[in-house]
């Protein structure tokens, strides 16, 4: 079963569409984040299945049961839905204890004192804020009231986790590791958890599956892996750092196993690349090859591996201390590649570059 | 080499001075230090100097500029049974007021700002309208719709229900509450509404989350995050109603009901002898008790308030009311028309009607705007009026840019002091501002004739307007960005030349909003004035006072429907202003 079922989820905005006709399903005990650019629509499909927007169209599921039904005017309230939530301010009330704070959800629900106490520190001790229990909500970092909206969140047992960018007001060096204790948290506890950010790096590292969004659609929906390396369109791929495309004719076109296909391309090079479309011979498809799969080749030796290869000019080399940013000039365009910090190619000089055939992936143009 | 230093020198040193005295002189006579001085002496000139006048004279038997012996007598007078009773009057009805306006206040601002009702923004408008009409105008309105034999309102009722007993009797406890709860309820909606607007909706919405529904979740997370500033505008609203003059004036002192203010204005104004001694000593107890206030303020809020500001620009929640936001739509309408129709609107009728209370057709003059007109004393308090508001509400502003940049964009010494300074006169009733400066003026060395003059009302005036053009102009500094005054002074522009080209030119839509709060502070100013006006300096709140005194309804009709005008007049200016920049008031 289901922990999360959208099916044609829409919001309208006046006319506008902010999220536009979404489908997802997201298994119990699953990570699943929300990934695209600022004002794609992931706050407000979070917010919908919070409850704390009312979807213009579509039905909603948790756990099996109807929350939210356009069609039939049906629609529970938040507080009845029994999710928690983390906001991305924490909105940790100032007014309140860390302890009251935490304690809130169970007080509405009528726990016993008892109860409320151990179930406090155990919500506590998970994400190690015991210690401060009795400070006021005011007098703590930002990384510890991140902690504490988590521990609310978590404490009542919620069927869900809703999490709308816990990370995004932590410092860089506090977010990887916030995030990746998080992660851990919530394999032990094996929660749903349903997750947006708008980082990258964040949905690949935390997310069992990504769904990518933009201008309220879904663009693709999958692990971090597939997402990355295998890419359905132009957007999701250039959505992740800044691959590089080459143009290609396909001359041939066949599937493989796992629901893929092989194109036989020709563009300056021939060679075989692989592509989630089907691609029609006499078409032009777009080759992507991320700059870090890329290396240079030593005059003349050719490579032993399948895959492309190309000669080209050193014209910018920049280094960036982990890694250093080469662009070269080639017969099939500009092409950017990352090279390990040691190398370090002159300015000017002829190279040869290669791509291994398993770092290269077609998408249509 | 040593000749070429000796000689550069001499050269910077037209003085022949030792350094060290030299740079003593120059730090006492720098720019800076003669502005903070000039700033001290302004400020304590306009609201120590008569504070300690005020003490002075309750000690002092005999009235200002008279020679005398000092007793305690003062005290002792002011210590009896009767002013006991009028101090209890004082506070309940304060607190009468208070309660329900502060509660009718989070009502409104909660539909304001966070219920779909319709044309949210233009309520808005129409709800604080009614805190920008001068008191004496709707007081004296009132006083007509219900007064208990002619008035409007019980005509109305009369003839609607063939009843013969009036319902409505203004001049009561009732009608004092009542008609201070129509300016309190827009001031503190001012207050709260902005409140409701700032709160980072994720804080209640995630008290949903956690379970609560829609009405715990408003009085468990919206109110209580509210409370440090309910109890400031609680404090706030009850030292207004302490210091309020014009509603127990017209309603209680003729059903005998009397309060702290009317009680010293009778003192002075209502006595065979004027009893200046019993009166001041009154106004320096009033003033302890406000200052008890402010302290029992102070340490309510120590350290309770939070930050529930969003930074980002997002939409409060907005609840959606469905068919029940008409009701709310209709109830701010009829606060409006309660406030503002029926006072205006009997205005209106009173100056078409040869008398007040005899409505028909055979009555219909308009003989009363020509005896306005032709009316000398008239025409000269409202050149009084206008002199002083003009160049008052100018001086306050100037005063208050100048106070507020030293306080919060310098880091000069006595910056704090200019501060307290500037606020003092804040917790000042206008009328025992008005006793300090009756003696504030006779104790004057030699003879500087302010008083009796214009030049009196207008100290008076600055001293009470500068707190809230302080409070106006620090808001619009805050948010201006540091980086724009030290890149101008990098760029070798001076303090004066920097204050005036990027603040001034920055601040000015403030200072315009400003000057506006402050001149209708200046028109609607009776208890100050009342005692500091003489023959020839006559304001119009005063001579609408007169008029009244005298039974001239019909004729304040007139001359409270041309202040209306001006009312409204100065009112949109200052929306366009604030629509176009900034957010204060
Ligand atoms: N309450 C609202 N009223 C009107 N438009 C809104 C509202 N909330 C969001 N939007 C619009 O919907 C779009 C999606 O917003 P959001 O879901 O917050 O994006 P994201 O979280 O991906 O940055 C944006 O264009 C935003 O301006
Ligand atoms: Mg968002």
């Amino acid at each position: 079963m289901s922990a999360i079922v959208l099916e044609n989820i829409s919001k309208f905005f006046g006319a506008a569409a902010a999220v536009d006709n979404v489908n997802l399903q997201v298994e119990t005990g699953e990570f699943v984040t929300l990934l695209g650019p600022s004002g794609c629509g992931k706050t407000t499909t979070l917010r919908m299945v919070a409850g704390l927007e009312q979807n213009s169209t579509g039905r909603i599921s948790i756990g099996g049961e109807v929350v939210s039904d356009a069609a039939q005017g049906f629609f529970i309230p938040p507080e009845r839905r029994h999710l928690g939530m983390v906001f991305q301010s924490y909105a940790i009330w100032p007014h309140m204890t860390v302890f009251d704070n935490v304690a809130y959800p169970l007080r509405i629900r009528r726990k016993s004192a008892q109860e409320i106490k151990e179930r406090v520190a155990t919500a506590l001790k998970l994400v190690e804020m015991e210690r401060f229990a009795d400070r006021p909500a005011p007098a703590l970092s930002g990384g510890q009231q991140q902690r504490v909206a988590i521990a609310r969140a978590l404490v009542f047992e919620p069927r869900v986790l809703l999490l709308d960018e816990p990370l995004s007001n932590l410092d860089a060096r506090l977010r990887t590791q916030t995030g990746d204790e998080f992660r851990q948290l919530q394999k032990r506890l094996g929660i749903t958890s349903l997750y947006v950010t708008h980082d990258q790096g964040e949905a690949m590292a935390l997310s069992d599956r990504v769904v990518v969004m933009s201008m309220g659609k879904i663009l693709q929906v999958g692990a971090p892996e597939d997402i990355y390396q295998r890419p359905h369109s132009r957007d999701v791929a250039a959505f992740f750092g800044s691959p590089n495309f080459i143009e290609a004719e396909v001359k041939a076109c066949r599937s493989d196993t796992g629901g893929t296909f092989v194109l036989e391309l020709d563009g300056g090079w021939k060679g075989p690349c692989h592509s989630s479309h089907e691609i029609k011979p006499g078409n032009k498809a777009a080759v992507m090859v991320r700059p870090e799969n890329m290396r240079l080749v030593s005059g003349g030796q050719g490579p032993s591996a399948t895959g492309m290869a190309w000669k080209g000019i050193v014209k910018e080399s920049i280094y960036r201390g982990a890694h250093r940013s080469v662009m070269l000039d080639t017969p099939a365009g500009n092409l950017n590649i990352d090279l390990t910090a040691l190398e370090n190619p002159a300015v000017g000089a002829n190279v040869d570059v290669f791509a291994a055939e398993n770092s290269a992936w077609a998408v249509p143009v | 080499m040593t000749d070429n230093t000796a000689g550069a020198m001499t050269r910077n040193q037209p003085i022949a001075m030792p350094a060290p005295l030299q740079s003593l002189a120059q730090r006492l006579f720098s720019g800076r230090n003669v502005l903070v001085v000039s700033l001290v002496a302004i400020l304590s000139f306009l609201a120590v100097y008569p504070l300690a006048m005020l003490l002075y004279g309750s000690l002092h038997s005999t009235p200002p500029g008279m020679a005398g012996e000092f007793n305690l007598n003062g005290y002792k007078s002011i210590l009896n049974w009767s002013n006991t009773l009028v101090l209890l009057n004082t506070v309940a009805i304060s607190l009468g007021k208070t309660i329900p306006s502060l509660t009718l206040a989070v009502l409104l601002a909660w539909i304001i700002a966070r219920t779909d009702t319709p044309w949210r923004d233009k309520l808005e408008v129409l709800i604080t309208l009614p805190f920008f009409i001068p008191p004496i105008l709707t007081a004296m309105a009132w006083g007509m719709l219900g007064n208990p034999q002619v008035g409007l309102l019980n005509q109305v009722w009369k003839w609607a229900t063939g009843a013969t007993v009036s319902p409505i009797n203004v001049y009561s406890y009732g009608g004092i509450i009542w008609h201070m709860m129509q300016y309190s309820t827009p001031f503190l909606f001012l207050f709260i509404v902005d409140i409701f607007r700032a709160m980072d909706p994720a804080l209640e919405e995630s008290s949903r989350m956690c379970g609560a529904s829609r009405w715990r979740t408003f009085r468990l997370i919206t109110l209580m995050l509210m409370l440090p500033a309910l109890t400031n505008s609680f404090i706030l609203s009850l030292i207004r109603g302490i210091e309020s003059f014009e509603s127990p004036l017209f309603f209680g002192t003729p059903a005998k009901i009397e309060v702290i203010t009317t009680e010293i204005y009778n003192s002075i104004n209502h006595r065979a002898t004027p009893d200046y001694q019993y009166a001041t000593a009154l106004s320096f107890a009033i003033m302890v008790m406000m200052f008890l206030l402010v302290i029992w303020q102070w340490w309510l809020l120590k350290g309770r308030t939070f930050t529930t500001v969003t930074g980002k620009g997002y939409a409060p929640n907005i609840m959606k009311l469905g068919r029940w936001k008409w009701v709310t739509f209709s109830f701010c309408i009829l606060f409006f028309v309660i406030t503002v129709v029926l006072p205006v609107g009997q205005l209106l009728i009173g100056s078409f009607f040869k008398f007040f209370g005899f409505y028909s057709y055979d009555m219909l003059t308009t003989e009363h705007y020509v005896a306005v007109f032709n009316n000398a004393e008239v025409w000269r308090a409202i050149g009084n009026t206008m002199l002083l508001g003009l160049l008052g509400a100018t001086a306050v502003m100037i005063l208050g840019s100048i106070v507020a940049y030293v306080s919060v964009r310098t880091k000069w010494r006595g910056r704090r002091l200019i501060d307290g300074l500037a606020w003092l006169p804040w917790m000042m009733p206008g009328m025992v501002l008005g006793i300090g400066f009756l003696w504030a003026f006779a104790m004057l060395p030699g003879p500087i004739p302010i008083y009796g003059t214009i030049w009196a009302l207008m100290l008076a005036y600055i001293a009470l307007g500068t707190p809230i053009s302080v409070r106006v102009m620090n808001s619009a500094y805050a948010q201006l960005s540091y980086d724009l005054e030290e890149c101008s002074r990098v760029h070798g522009a001076t303090f004066m030349q920097t204050m005036w080209r990027i603040l001034i030119a920055l601040a000015w839509p403030s200072f315009a909003v400003g000057w506006v709060l402050a001149f209708f502070g200046i028109m609607r100013e009776l208890s100050a004035s009342i005692l500091l006006y003489s023959v020839g300096s006559e304001v119009l709140s005063v001579v609408l006072l007169r008029l009244w005194a005298n039974g001239l309804a019909e004729q304040v009709s007139v001359i409270g429907l041309m202040m209306m005008l001006l009312v409204i007049l100065f009112r949109w200016v200052q929306l366009k202003l604030i629509k176009s920049r900034i957010s204060t008031l």
